[in-house]
């Protein structure tokens, strides 16, 4: 890993893995299955940062990422389902 | 942390020995022919014959300038440069894969000295929250849109704070103004099953129509080229590996920014220089040489020195060819006849790279009258070359090659470039284009976790229905395949449909009757 965050990148947005708990919430409130969520590689550059901060995240685990600079709506919260390479 | 710093360097048996010898039991000096800057505080050394382990380890009580010190032990008889004293010494057998571990350098690369130091430990620091950091005015908005069970996007909330402040609405009156709202913003949001495509590619597409079909102007950058218009637009859509002119912004930290020499030196270091940049190749055929004539001109403009030069081709593996030194002259002499040999130096040596990040071919400093700063643009991107650099303030420092980010920085920043660039590209055309419908075509291309082109090979030709697929390219191709493979088609999108003369899933054909039998 280089010697800067790429988290600190402003076309970056804030990642946060979800607990076990919560993903199943969260599909509870959505009403759909895990994969029809949008993708994210586990080959993905901020999938290995979390990785270094929680361990290992096997493919199924779910991402949530919060979107700062959205043009339409400002804060914007979207999930995704994180996938094998 | 300094205290940890170890000196490191490699050197032959025989001298090694001799300083184990010699220090045993008195303070030795030991003269090496090059520069280790005094401020550098090291107390520990290490020395390695092979390469593959450390072989002695001595405690450093300083490092000196030479200055005709007596009873030294020199690395090399001539031109001594920088004095250690050596306290102590010892022998000792130890794995070189630690080092390497702990600077991620290889020993082989080790020229003269280098400076083991611990790896400083990466923390890492998520991004907060941007929730967290809202106004609680907002926020409060937010949550009181959440109790009403409307989920208020946070631009509405903070629409609706301004306009409470503006007209004094009252504590009392305020749930009333938001409910109105939200029930406002419910009614205008798409309904389902409408069709979101077909309505985001006309309204790309007709504005598309008024672009001209090549420009290639400048970008208000003396000198730079930049694709824009449709083909950039089209570059965008298709995800190509590499855009036709890649090109960074690259934004400088707080301390340089405002200087325009520390500006230039930077962009000095970023350009790449071959050899042929700053010299002339002579080929001779008929003595089997290659002569480097080095313009003395040149070499000031990029700030070079003969001697980095000839420390580049060093490292060229020319062992086996006689090189002569004259002035600003290197004549390189074969070994044996061969042309192909010839042939085959003078191209590699024309390829030389002698500074510069790869893949960057020109840099220009220009001045940001909006942001009043100093900013390098170039020709060529390498993002992670480039992100690594020191002086670079990585946050901002950006390229168009999509591709590129994806890899370095993950598949949302690849999403929120496509967005960035799109607009940027319809806006620099003078169109006006609703970002919802370029949100949904970046969202497209990134829903699987890499970026996919909107086509034959990316998003069209992963459509789940071979009809779709028929009638979109390529028709027999597709119809063959799933005839040979048993394709079954479940008819559940629109393409489909259409072929077989169904109402299509939009709109009203979404809506399913389904009746209770009564029993």
């Amino acid at each position: 890993m280089g010697k800067y965050n790429i988290l600190k990148h402003e076309l970056v947005p804030a990642h946060e893995l979800l607990s076990k708990e919560e993903e199943e919430e969260l599909l509870k409130n959505l009403g759909i299955k895990r994969e029809q969520l949008p993708k994210i590689r586990k080959s993905d550059p901020v999938i290995k940062i979390l990785e270094e901060k929680y361990g290992p995240i096997e493919p199924g685990r779910i991402i949530k990422i919060i979107r700062n600079n959205s043009r339409t709506s400002g804060i914007y919260i979207v999930y995704r389902m994180v996938v094998g390479e | 942390m300094s205290s940890q710093q170890i000196l490191v360097w490699k050197d032959t048996l025989k001298k090694v020995s001799e300083i184990l010898q010699k220090a045993k039991d008195s303070t030795i000096c030991y003269c090496v022919d090059y520069d280790i800057p005094s401020d550098i505080k090291v107390k520990e050394g290490m020395i390695t014959v092979s390469g593959k382990t450390f072989v002695a380890r001595f405690k450093i009580s300083s490092i000196k300038q030479y200055k005709d010190q007596e009873g030294c032990i020199f690395k090399k008889k001539d031109n001594p440069r920088t004095c250690i004293e050596i306290s102590k010494a010892e022998e000792i057998q130890e794995d070189i894969v630690k080092y390497e571990e702990l600077t991620g350098m290889s020993i082989e690369k080790i020229e003269t000295y280098s400076i083991l130091r611990p790896k400083e430990e990466i923390k890492i620091e998520l991004k907060e929250n941007p929730l967290d950091k809202l106004d609680p005015e907002v926020k409060s908005t937010y949550d009181l849109g959440l109790k009403l069970g409307y989920n208020l996007p946070i631009n509405v909330c903070k629409d609706l704070v301004a306009v409470k402040k503006k007209y004094n609405v009252t504590d009392k009156d305020y749930p009333e103004l938001v409910k109105a709202t939200a029930e406002k913003y419910q009614e205008n949001l798409v309904d389902p099953f409408e069709a979101v495509g077909i309505v985001g590619a006309q309204s790309i597409g007709e504005p598309g129509t008024q672009m001209t079909m090549r420009t290639f102007h400048f970008a208000g950058i003396a000198e730079m080229d930049v694709t824009l218009g449709l083909p950039r637009l089209i570059e965008i859509v298709d995800a190509r590996k590499t855009p036709s002119t890649p090109s960074m912004t690259i934004y400088l930290d707080e301390k340089i920014k405002n200087s325009e020499d520390k500006a230039r030196e930077l962009a000095s270091k970023i350009e790449t220089t071959t050899i042929t940049d700053i010299a002339d190749l002579e080929v001779n055929t008929t003595e089997m040489y290659v002569k480097i004539i080095l313009d003395k001109e040149k070499l000031k403009e990029r700030n070079l020195q003969k001697e980095e030069i000839t420390s580049k081709l060093k490292k060229m593996k020319l062992q086996k060819y006689e090189i002569e030194e004259d002035g600003y002259e290197i004549k390189i002499t074969l070994d044996e006849p061969s042309y192909k040999k010839l042939y085959n130096l003078s191209e590699s040596l024309k390829a030389l790279q002698v500074k510069g990040v790869p893949k960057i071919r020109r840099a220009i400093v220009k001045y940001d009258d909006k942001k009043k700063e100093w900013v390098i643009y170039t020709q060529g991107s390498n993002l992670p070359a480039i992100l690594e650099m020191d002086g670079v303030d990585f946050a901002r420092t950006k390229t168009n090659d999509i591709m590129e980010i994806a890899d370095t920085l993950g598949i949302e920043a690849a999403r929120q470039a496509i967005i960035d660039e799109s607009i940027s590209t319809l806006q620099e055309a003078g169109l006006h284009t609703d970002t919802r419908h370029l949100m949904l075509v970046a969202d497209i291309m990134t829903y699987d976790g890499t970026v996919q082109a909107i086509g034959r090979h990316g998003v069209s030709g992963k459509k789940a229905s071979v009809l779709a697929r028929a009638a979109f390219e390529i028709t027999s191709k597709h119809l063959l395949n799933a005839g040979l493979i048993g394709e079954v088609d479940k008819l559940n999108g629109v393409a489909e449909n259409i072929i077989v003369g169904q109402p299509i899933t939009l709109g009203t054909g979404a809506v399913n009757l389904i009746y209770k039998r009564g029993d």
